[in-house]
């Protein structure tokens, strides 16, 4: 088991550099962060948008912009239109999200002629660090995309995420379908979800991964936990990603995990044709580079 | 104990429980029909029940002339106030630990049930859940199959069929199957989410794992097929402990139920009997169109029953 975030950055180094198309990148953040990436040799910065603009920022932070390609359109709504087209024509590999809005963004991924759509439903998947764990990688979705998904709707959250996982190496991840206690409620929905889940893993329905649930967050992470719950499972205590029943839950797992245990994350929108990178302002330089070394990597292997 | 693993077997092993702890009392709610005489005179010859005979005494010494039957061997007691009448004091009898077994004669059913379900003298056991089994032996299969509820139970939720569930098993340890196989029933074996008792039998699979329904094994969703045939269950390569070796079959309604008992009954080689299940003591239900010998059998299941709880 992969102990750190750091085996994206390497698995980026190897083999053919994928290209990131980041559709205006204005944001310090953003621009800052596709630098750093390209300088580290993670991905080839393709900036599209105006510029001008871009020059002038990179300027003000003292960015390098050595090696990065130009795409110049300083309309929004075109150049994120660009930066998508780009990607489904295979001139780049890769989307970001830059100083635009996540509507317009989607809007342009969604579009039935040029966009990235693969016929799946997109979701968000986070991989975490948790030092506190011995340092063991947990993912979690949906946190960011899919409010309040219905039993099909997970299925597709869980699918897109077993695809990313096999191609980061983890051949049968073990997921661990939350609620709020790890027994079957008929009033809590969640419960009954995680239930059908794993049935359906069992059925065969889904594949390339052990489903179980439901479980409390504890009894998912933690063997301990487990034990002392008598929970006889493949996945209690080792789970690789939770399952979230919500996005409220799912952000609030995240946003503890990224600011207050001192990990790093990385996080991804998967279901595409290609994987499309999404950065939160407040993430750090880390979190971002990682973020763009998963979207790399999942790339590579589409 | 030896699994029973056939509706003879179970009266012979009645017999024995008899022999061996001597002979369990019925209590008989209008006990005026002679072919319901018959079957509970077999079970007295058999030493497996004795009973209390309640209903209008005439009318049970007429029925008892025409089964042949002497009266001598059981306690008669005259009710002449009515069927309600006859339903609370049979049942009252089970309650007040005079006898073991609340059987239904010929009076209505409304009136034998609201006997069992009488807050003062009837046989409510807390919140549980009541629910009826139909307990089946088919040619050219090893073992007894339970069914429920396909009598009682109309459309149950999902904590009802937990409990159906609890109760059926329970009954099944009885027979002597120690860690019964539960298969959820439903038309595929797949989980559908658009197909609810899928997603119930998922649950239940689920609560099954987590302690929450002890005792057995539960699986599902399965159709039929697959739950009792090992072969169609390796052509779904179905890999599951249920998957062609169940003993219960929990059935998501009772019209679903109700037509796959019946199917079993008139279209198979089969031996078959019922019992309600989940009250305070064994409740026999049956219907005038129940032979005498799956009277018998139902009587034999509830001694068997009766015994096991005793434990």
């Amino acid at each position: 088991m992969m102990h750190n975030l750091d085996f994206l950055l390497e698995l980026c180094q190897t083999g053919r550099r994928m290209n990131l198309a980041v559709a205006c990148p204005y944001g310090d953040d953003v621009l800052g962060a596709v630098c750093e990436a390209h300088k580290r040799g993670l991905i080839n910065g393709i900036l599209v948008g105006d510029s001008e603009q871009i020059k002038k920022k990179a300027e003000a932070h003292g960015f390098d912009l050595k090696g990065l390609s130009f795409v110049d359109e300083k309309n929004d709504y075109a150049a994120t239109e660009k930066a998508v087209q780009m990607v489904s024509s295979k001139d780049a590999d890769l989307l970001m999200k830059g100083f635009v809005k996540t509507a317009v963004l989607l809007h342009a991924v969604l579009n039935k002629e040029w966009g990235l759509r693969a016929g799946s439903l997109l979701s968000h998947l986070f991989l975490f660090e948790i030092p506190l764990l011995d340092r063991r990688i947990l993912g979690i979705s949906d946190g960011g995309m899919n409010m309040y998904p219905d039993l099909n709707a997970k299925v597709g959250i869980i699918e897109n995420a077993v695809k990313c996982y096999h191609k980061i190496g983890v051949s049968n991840p073990l997921i661990a379908a939350l609620g709020a206690v790890e027994v079957v409620n008929p009033d809590m929905p969640a419960t009954l979800d995680a239930a059908a889940l794993t049935q359906m893993n069992r059925r065969g329905q889904i594949k390339g991964c052990t489903v179980d649930g439901p479980f409390a967050l504890d009894n998912a992470v933690s063997d301990e936990a487990a034990r002392i719950k008598n929970i006889d499972s493949p996945v209690a205590g080792k789970a690789d990603m939770l399952l979230v029943p919500s996005i409220e839950a799912g952000n609030m797992i995240g946003k503890v995990l990224l600011y207050m245990t001192g990990g790093r994350g990385a996080g991804v929108i998967l279901g595409a044709k290609k994987p499309i990178v999404l950065t939160s302002r407040f993430d750090s330089m880390e979190t971002k580079l990682l973020s763009i070394a998963l979207g790399a990597v999942v790339a590579s292997k589409e | 104990m030896e699994q029973i693993r056939s509706l003879s077997q179970l009266l012979e092993y009645a017999k024995k429980i008899g022999a061996e702890k001597g002979p369990k009392k019925l209590s008989v709610a209008m006990a005026e029909d002679a072919g319901l005489l018959s079957a509970i005179e077999e079970a007295r010859v058999a030493g497996i029940a004795e009973a209390i005979l309640v209903g209008r005494k005439e009318k049970i010494e007429v029925a008892a002339k025409e089964a042949g039957v002497d009266l001598a061997n059981y306690e008669v007691v005259d009710e002449p106030r009515g069927e309600s009448a006859m339903a609370m004091t049979a049942v009252e009898k089970v309650s007040s630990g005079q006898a073991h077994i609340y059987m239904k004669g010929q009076l209505h059913t409304n009136h034998f049930l609201r006997g069992m379900l009488n807050k003062e003298v009837g046989l409510r056991k807390g919140k549980n859940t009541i629910s009826h089994c139909y307990f089946h032996s088919v040619e050219g299969y090893d073992r007894v199959f339970f069914v429920a509820d396909a009598a009682f139970n109309m459309y149950p939720d999902l904590p009802a069929k937990a409990n159906i569930l609890q109760n059926t098993v329970n009954f099944a340890r009885a027979f002597g199957v120690e860690e019964p196989k539960v298969a959820v029933l439903a038309a595929v074996e797949v989980v559908n989410p658009d197909m609810p008792c899928t997603i119930d039998a998922s649950a239940l699979t689920q609560m099954n794992r987590r302690g929450q329904i002890k005792n057995c094994v539960v699986d599902g969703p399965f159709a039929l097929d697959n739950a009792v045939s090992e072969e169609s269950a390796k052509t779904k390569g179905l890999v599951s402990p249920v998957a062609g070796k169940a003993d219960v079959l929990l059935v998501p309604d009772i019209e679903a139920g109700n037509m796959m008992v019946k199917a079993l009954v008139y279209f198979s080689k089969n031996e078959t009997a019922g019992l309600i299940l989940g009250a305070a003591a064994p409740v026999i239900l049956t219907s005038r169109a129940d032979s005498p010998r799956a009277k018998l059998l139902s009587i034999a299941a509830a001694v068997l029953l009766s015994s096991f709880e005793e434990k």
